[in-house]
This record gives C-alpha cells, structure tokens and sequence, in this order.
C-alpha cells in the first residue's frame, strides 16, 4: 500500500494529522509567495500562523482552506487531497466542514445579523426557522443579544467580528480558519473576541488555523509556527495559550 | 483643486481609467441615441412640414401656419387615388384670378387641361398602361412638382388644373386664399398638429427617461469605491467642498468625453439611418435626419451641466468624513401613498370610459393625455413601493439563501433597484399602451376581410349630402348604359352591379360615411356572390355595402332580405353606388378603377370594398411606436447592463469572502440574477397589464371598442427585450466570477 493509500485508510494525512501540507509552493506572477512550505495541524488544536506582511501567511492559510490551489506541493485532510479537488468539491469542503473568520467586511450588509449567522446553514439546506434558531444560539454564548435584527452597518467593529465567529461556528465546523480576526479591533475589543472564540472552539473541539501578526493572540494558541519568506522556519509549543 | 480633479480622473490609476471611460460610454450611448431622436423628431417636422400645403383645402382662413390670404381664391379639391397599394395624392384647382396663390414646387398653375406630377408618378405614368392609370387625370403634363412640395422623394402626387367654373360644383370643393405653410390645424394627409405633438412628447418621454436613468446610472458607477477614495482625501485635509468639486470635476469631465464621443457615435450611424427604411414609412430626403444647431448646443452644452448637477446633488446625499463614509439620511422605506398617482390615472381614464368623452378635440387631447401620463408617472412613483413590498414578503419566508440575500437588498433600497429597471418599464408601458391602442383601431379599420372575393370589389359612390332626416342625397340620378357597357368590357370585369338609394329608409340606417345601405337588383348581385346573395324568387335585395377595410365582414356572404321594390322601380330611383366585381387582378382593378374615375369626374376616387390595407396614420404610428419601443429596449437594457456592473463592484468584499466561505458561484449569480430579475419580471407583468388596461379605458371611451389582443409582433418585442434584458445581466457573471475569485478577495 502506498503512502497515500495508507493515509486515507486511516482518514488522516500522510503524517497522521487532522490537517497536512507539504512542500507548499505557490507564486503570483513572477512574486514567491510560497517556496516549500509544510505544517501540519492535530484535531482540536489552535494552531497561530505567524509572520511579518508579505511573508506568506494569509497564501499559506488559503492553501490549506482550499481557497487557493498550490502550484506544487500537497493539501491533505482526513484522508483527501485538497490540493487535487475541483472548485466546486473544495467549495462544498469549506461550505461544509470549514469556517472562516476575515479581518473585516465579511458580513452580507443587507442581511440582519442573525440572517447572517444563519446563513452557513440555509446554504446547507437547513430550513429557515431551524437556521435562524440554531443562529439565535449563537448570540448569547457571544455577548450579542438584542443585536439580532441589525445590520451590518448598526454593529460596531467587535459586534460585527463576534457575529462573523458565529457565523463561522454555527454550522460546526471541523476547522476554523481565522485571518486577522482581531487585526480591526482595539486591544480590549480584539482581546474579548480571542477569549470568546477559544472558549467556543475548546467547548465543540474545534481545531483552529489563525492568522496573525500580532504576538498578543498568537498567545491564545496551542502552538505557533513562523512564516517567512514563504517557508515555515520554525515551530514552537505555546504554552501560554494552552 | 480642479486641477487636483482632474489628474485624479485622468491618472487616478486603473480603477479611475475604468471608471472614467464606462462612465463615458454610457453617456455617449445616452447622447448618441437622443441625437439620434433628435433627428428624427426634426426628419418628422420636416417631411411632414413638405406634406402641409396638401392640407391647405383643410382649415379656415385663420389657422395658423398659413400666408397672407389672396383676393383670388383657388377652387382645390384634395382626394386621395390608388393605384395598386400604393396611394396617390391628387389636388385638383382652379385659378379665379390672377392673384391665386401657386402651391409649392411648381412655377405657375396648371390651367384647364394640364398637370404637374411628382418625378415618382411622372416615370410610373410613363411605365403604365393609359387605361390603368393615366387616363385618370385629365390633360397634360407640363412640368414636375419640385422636392419643396414632396414629402419623400418617392410621393406620387398629382396637380390637375380645371376651368374654375367646372371645380367649383364639384362636391367637396372649396376655396383656399392660402397655401398653408406649416404642420398646423388638421390634416388629412400626414400627421397634424396635436398628432406631431402627442408624438414627440410621447417618444421623448419614452426615449428621454430611459436616457436619463442610464446616464444617471452610468454617472453613479462604483459610487461606494469612490467614496471611499474621497474619504481619504478628507483624511489629508480637503474640506467637504474641496471633495465635492473633485467629484464635480471628475463627473464633467466623463460626461464630455461621453459627449464628445456621442457625437461621433452619431456620426457613425447617420450614414446607416439614411440608408435604414424610414421610420414613417417613407423615405426621406436628403437633408431630413439632421441636428439643428440649437440641438447641438444643448446636448453638448446640457449634458455635461447636468453631469456636474448631479455629481454635486450625489454628494449632498452623502457624508464623507476622514474616517470613513456615511449616508447622511437612510432612506426612508416608500410609503403605500406612492401607488395613488396610478390609481388616480385609471380613475380618469375610467371616469371617462364611464361618462363619455369631452366633447371638444382639445379636451379629449388633454383628457386623455393627462390619464396616460399620470399612469405612467404612477407606475414609475408605485414602482419602488411594490418593489419593497414584494422583496419583504420573500425575504420573510424564503429558506434559499439567493432569495434572502436578493430580497433584503431590494427591500433595503427599493427605490435603487427600480431605478435599474424602470426604463424598462416605461418602454414597455408605452408599448402596450401603443401597441394596443393601434392594433384595436388597425384591426376594426384596416384588416381586410377574410371573406373570398370582396377584396376584388370596387365601389364608386355617388352620395354627396344627404337630407334632414338622413336619407342620402346623390349626385347621379342614373347610371348611362354606356358606362356600364365600357366597365363590363374591361377584361377581368364580371359584374357591375348598380345600388339605388332606397325609398323612404327601407334599408338599414346609414351607421357611417363607409356603410352604404341600398338596393339592388338580383340578376346583377349574382356575379358578385361575395357581397351576399338573394332569397329565392327575389328580384330587388336590401343591402349594406362597407366601403374599404370599414365594417363587419364575416366570412360568410350574406343572405339579403328582399325589398318590396320592383325591379322597375327599382330601375328610377336615384343611384347611390355602382359596384364592380373584378377577377381580382391588378390590371383588372386598375383599369376599372380608372373608367370610374373618368365616367364620374369630380367625385372621388371609388374605394375597394375591403383590400389591401394602405398606408395610413395608424400604420405610421404603429411604426414610429416600435422604433421608439425598440431604442427604449436597448437604452433601459445598458442601463441595467451598467446598474448590475455597478452593484457588483460595490459589493466586491461581502461576495468574495462568502464565496471563499464556501458559497458556491452559482449562489452568487442567482442573487445578482434574482435582485435585477424579480423587480423586472413583477414590475413588467405590472406595467404591461397598467398600459392595456389605460388603452381599454381610452378606446371604450373614445372609440366605444374593445382592446384586442396585440400581434405577436408585441410578444416578440416585449420577451425579446425582456430576454436581452436577462441576457444583460448573464453578461455580468463573468465579472462576478472574477471580482469575487481568490485572488480578488488577496487583494483587498
């Protein structure tokens, strides 16, 4: 039996891990933004991706997402090739086993916000009524009540990213990728919503993939890896956040 | 800071370029389309202003578009003559004095026994047979009318001279001191005053308001990204006012390119539009489609004002401070009041559809003007109010994510999203209220009859009066057997059946100037079984004859009632009509039509008792009304084209990162198809059913007749342009595809 053969019978990656790349490389034009890069991610684990700007990081984190495709290298999740799947297979894997929190402007503006929390749900074809109730679960484990009905446009900055964790929990997701998820927010602000996701993430064993350059919520993770210049340089255990 | 402005625009970078040359297209459309109508309203002037001095038998002394009155009138007769189906004007005159005024396009009046012809029938008369058509016109040619007194170049008119004394008995004579000059008072041949007007103001409301929605759209492209850019102007410093003429500027400087550029997008198709048949349905001259300089001016001058107008109204709606960009008023929600305008306009035309209608021309006009323009404002006023109430009951019920995604938009800023489709709307209303109008009128008045053999039926009637109390009085008292010897010797002549006016009012009463009810003998009806047959044993029939496409002919002939009149009385009573039934060929047809006119000068050209239908003012408006109905179509469809562009990039980010969520492309589409479509679908079913409903008030009212259904030339137009317009917004998912790709969302 091949290496890959024995990876999808056990519905892990080749090393054995909830999340695998290898060897990750992925230009823009004539611009590297990735040159081998390899990181892997246990189940239930919060996993900081960090580095300076143009480093890498936001390229790694959609190469694993299966936002992007790698120009070499492999994507492995529980026992798939990510980096082989058509668009529409990668897209149905992010609407239905993945969440994503962005920095920003991730709400639809028409939408109320718990139509926007329910909104993962209705698009797997969950009845209105279930999605909107399930969504409503969300709010007060978030701090959100009474902020059902409004718009994005009526939410301030932390509201706006508590309801995109929401969101991006409320269909249970197995992985959660999170960009930048405080990079808008005060200190104070960005500092509550790292508390709220990683009491959420902890309490559904969710494993969480986040993006940062900020050593304050890289702390919140179980481990951090560096980007830099499109390679992984180094791995550490982060205690702190454990 | 204009100066600021305008490098902004000019080297603002790829975003600003897009912007500046989509924005400028838009207007270069929108201009080059309404020179386009410009042209033609002043092509219609003028080919209708050269049609005027046919009309100059039409109206008093006092009309307006007439020259001093002459002390020595013209006797002038005006008929209208066919040959095949094409028509030809005929003035026959008389001079009473040397002073009589000379139309125009010849040198001098013809006197008794000569004629001028167009260039058009002076070669058709030279082609064709005397017996079919030159014998008509008595005398000889000694000149051609001139292209001043020619609607197209291609008119067939005739001017016949005759001594004063002759012309002057003749029925329907009368004096002219003036030839009238311009398109005013009533026309018999072209269009007249108040049509011309209705016209214009019809096609410009209809051509203007899609015009004015695209530009406006175009000017309002990407609006939220530039905002955002003028934001961070203010954060280095530029005061509010400062920011609003670097929009001012920006919004100028597209809108003259996009004139600069509509000008010559005019130029382009002003060779084409000549050579393209016209919209009148006849050719026009050269000269004909032009732009006056007045109209130069105020498009090239107007549309950039305007621009510059609406980029500084644009502004005030919104406030851009350092931090960021606000609207400084959320639209109110529309309010259900928005839909009494609509219902207040069917109340008129209902009102009086009920009540009759006014009794002056001048007041239907106005009547009927004011209801169709307060419908029309009203769909366009109700628009925004169904929209919002339609997109909120979808948004509170639907489980599919594009519903409530597309739903809470349109809900959010209804008026937004009828604005992208309203030209659309008022296009189609005008359609439907035209096209409904002209084929109930064309359909009672213009289709020939499917009953076999009528078509091949000439009438010649004699009546000129008729008496107090309705019988008709006729200018011929017996029908010379010579006559009826020469029409029975024309080949491809089977009958000539001679009506007599009946004694006392035995027939049926008269309805029209086209129904002729009479009586006949039934040894000659029988070789014309077309228009009906006797009982048995009858010798004298009761029958009701419909001059040209007039009347209820049903596919059967009739059985006619016998009359109570002998055969030999019947022979003395004065005659009404001579009937002559043809093989139905042109030669045939011709020929007979020219004995007529030769055997009974001075009364008129005979009609075909039902024939191929000529050209006449509706078929003109039918056609004028899908001109206009098709560039709406094509101006409401950039509008939209530019109004989902414009949606989808100001939404680039919340769609991007939905779709890297996981939402599948085809979501994405169904939203953008879902926003443009619904409102589109609904409001069209809403203002097409608005616009039959408005013209079955208006033809009860004024016509006491009932809407028929349009031809499928209709459907074709409304789905084809129904169909365009879903085909624009399938054209934006290629850009949806790509704004909202991975890469798009990396960039932001």
């Amino acid at each position: 039996m091949t290496e890959e053969g024995r990876a999808t019978a056990a519905g892990h990656g080749p090393g054995g891990c909830r999340l695998e790349a290898r060897d990750l490389v992925r230009s823009y034009g004539q611009t590297p933004a990735l040159r081998g890069a390899s990181v892997s991610v246990a189940a239930g684990e919060i996993l900081a991706v960090m580095g300076p700007s143009g480093s890498g990081k936001s390229t790694l984190l959609h190469c694993l997402a299966g936002i992007l495709t790698p120009d070499s290298g492999q994507v492995w999740f529980d026992g798939q090739r990510i980096d082989a799947m058509g668009e529409n297979e990668r897209s149905a894997l992010r609407r239905d086993r993945f969440g994503f929190v962005f920095q920003f402007g991730q709400l639809v503006p028409e939408l109320t916000a718990e139509e926007n929390v329910a909104l993962p749900l209705l698009l797997g074809g969950t009845r209105r009524a279930q999605a909107l109730t399930a969504a409503r679960g969300w709010f007060g484990q978030l701090g959100l009540d009474g902020l059902e009905q409004r718009r994005s446009g009526e939410l301030s900055g932390g509201q706006a990213q508590r309801v995109a964790l929401a969101r991006g929990l409320v269909a249970g997701p197995e992985i959660l990728f999170a960009d930048e998820p405080t990079g808008s927010l005060d200190s104070l602000t960005g500092e509550q919503v790292m508390n709220l996701l990683v009491a959420a993430v902890h309490e559904h064993g969710t494993t969480v993939i986040l993006v940062t350059h900020e050593a304050r919520v890289a702390a919140y993770a179980d481990r951090e890896i560096i980007v830099r210049d499109g390679l992984v340089t180094s791995l550490s255990a982060n205690w702190a956040g454990s | 800071m204009i100066r600021f402005g305008l490098r902004l625009t000019l080297r603002g970078g790829r975003e600003a370029a897009t912007r500046l040359v989509m924005t400028a297209v838009a207007v270069a459309l929108g201009v080059g389309l309404l020179l386009i109508m410009l042209a033609g309203i002043n092509a219609l002037n003028a080919q209708n202003g050269r049609t005027a001095w046919l009309n100059s038998g039409q109206n008093g002394p006092s009309q307006p578009g007439r020259v001093a009155p002459s002390a020595d009138p013209l006797w002038w007769v005006l008929t209208t003559d066919q040959y095949g189906t094409r028509s030809i004007d005929r003035v026959d005159l008389a001079a009473t004095g040397p002073r009589s005024p000379v139309p125009p396009g010849i040198p001098h009046l013809p006197g008794p026994g000569e004629y001028y012809a167009s260039p058009a029938l002076t070669k058709l008369l030279r082609t064709t047979p005397a017996a079919q058509l030159g014998d008509r016109f008595p005398g000889h040619r000694i000149g051609t009318i001139g292209p001043a007194a020619l609607p197209a170049p291609n008119s067939l008119i005739i001017v016949i001279g005759h001594p004063a004394r002759e012309l002057a008995k003749a029925p329907g004579a009368g004096q002219v001191t003036s030839i009238q000059t311009g398109t005013g008072g009533n026309a018999s041949v072209g269009f007249d005053t108040t049509t011309i007007e209705i016209i214009i103001a019809v096609g410009a409301l209809a051509l203007l308001f899609p015009v004015l929605i695209f530009v406006s759209t175009a000017t309002r492209l990407a609006a939220a990204r530039r905002e955002q850019r003028f934001a961070a102007i203010r954060l280095t410093g530029a005061t509010p006012r400062q920011v609003s003429v670097i929009s001012t500027v920006e919004s100028s400087l597209s809108a003259l390119a996009g004139v600069a550029a509509g000008f010559g997008l005019y130029l382009l198709l002003h060779p084409l539009l000549l050579a393209a048949p016209s919209f009148t349905g006849q050719p026009f001259a050269p000269g004909d489609l032009s732009l006056r300089l007045a109209d130069v001016l105020v498009v090239a001058i107007g549309v950039p004002v305007a621009a510059a107008v609406a980029a500084r109204i644009a502004m005030r709606r919104v406030q851009i401070t350092p931090l960021g960009v606000a609207r400084r008023v959320t639209p109110p929600a529309p309010r259900a009041w928005r839909v009494i305008p609509l219902l207040a306009g069917l109340a008129e035309l209902g009102y009086f559809a009920w009540a009759g209608p006014p009794k002056s021309s001048n007041g239907q006009v106005l009547v009927y003007f004011l209801g169709f323009l307060l419908t029309l404002a009203g769909v366009v006023i109700a628009g925004p109010w169904l929209t919002m109430a339609g997109s909120r009951i979808l948004a509170a019920r639907t489980s599919r994510p594009a519903a409530l995604i597309a739903g809470r938009r349109l809900g959010d800023n209804p008026r937004a999203a009828f604005r992208s489709v309203s030209g659309l709307i008022v296009a189609l209303f005008v359609t439907s209220v035209a096209v409904g109008i002209t084929t109930t009128i064309l359909a009672d008045h213009g289709a020939p009859t499917n009953r076999a053999g009528v078509g091949d039926v000439l009438a010649e009637s004699f009546i000129v009066n008729e008496t107090a109390s309705g019988q008709p009085i006729s200018a011929v008292a017996a029908v010379r057997s010579q006559v009826l010897a020469r029409l029975l010797s024309i080949r491809g002549v089977r009958q000539v059946a001679v009506i007599h006016i009946s004694p006392g009012g035995a027939t049926a009463p008269r309805q029209d100037e086209s129904s002729l009810p009479g009586l006949v003998s039934c040894a000659q009806l029988a070789r014309i079984p077309a228009l009906g047959r006797c009982r048995a044993g009858a010798a004298v029939a009761a029958i009701t004859v419909y001059l040209g496409q007039a009347g209820p002919h049903s596919a059967q002939a009739p059985v006619l009632p016998a009359a109570s009149v002998s055969p030999q009385r019947l022979q003395r009573l004065p005659v009404e009509t001579v009937l002559v039934g043809t093989n139905g060929s042109a030669a045939a047809i011709n020929a007979a039509w020219t004995e007529l006119e030769v055997a009974f000068p001075y009364l008129g050209p005979p009609s075909p008792v039902s024939g191929t239908p000529s050209q006449d003012v509706y078929g003109e408006l039918q056609r004028l009304s899908e001109v206009v109905i098709v560039a709406s179509l094509v101006i409401a469809g950039c509008s939209l084209a530019v109004s989902v562009a414009s949606g989808l990039t100001d939404r680039k980010r919340p769609f991007s990162l939905l779709r890297l969520a996981g939402a599948p492309l085809g979501l994405l589409r169904r939203v953008v198809a879902l926003e443009s479509a619904a409102p589109l679908a609904v409001i069209a079913l809403l203002s097409a059913g608005t616009g039959f409903l408005a013209s079955q008030l208006f033809l009860s009212s004024e016509l006491s007749e009932t809407l028929r259904p349009p031809g499928i030339a209709y459907y074709v137009i409304v789905f084809g342009g129904l169909a365009a317009s879903l085909g624009v917004i399938a054209a934006t998912f290629p850009l949806l595809d790509r704004i909202t790709g991975p890469e798009a969302a990396r960039n932001e």
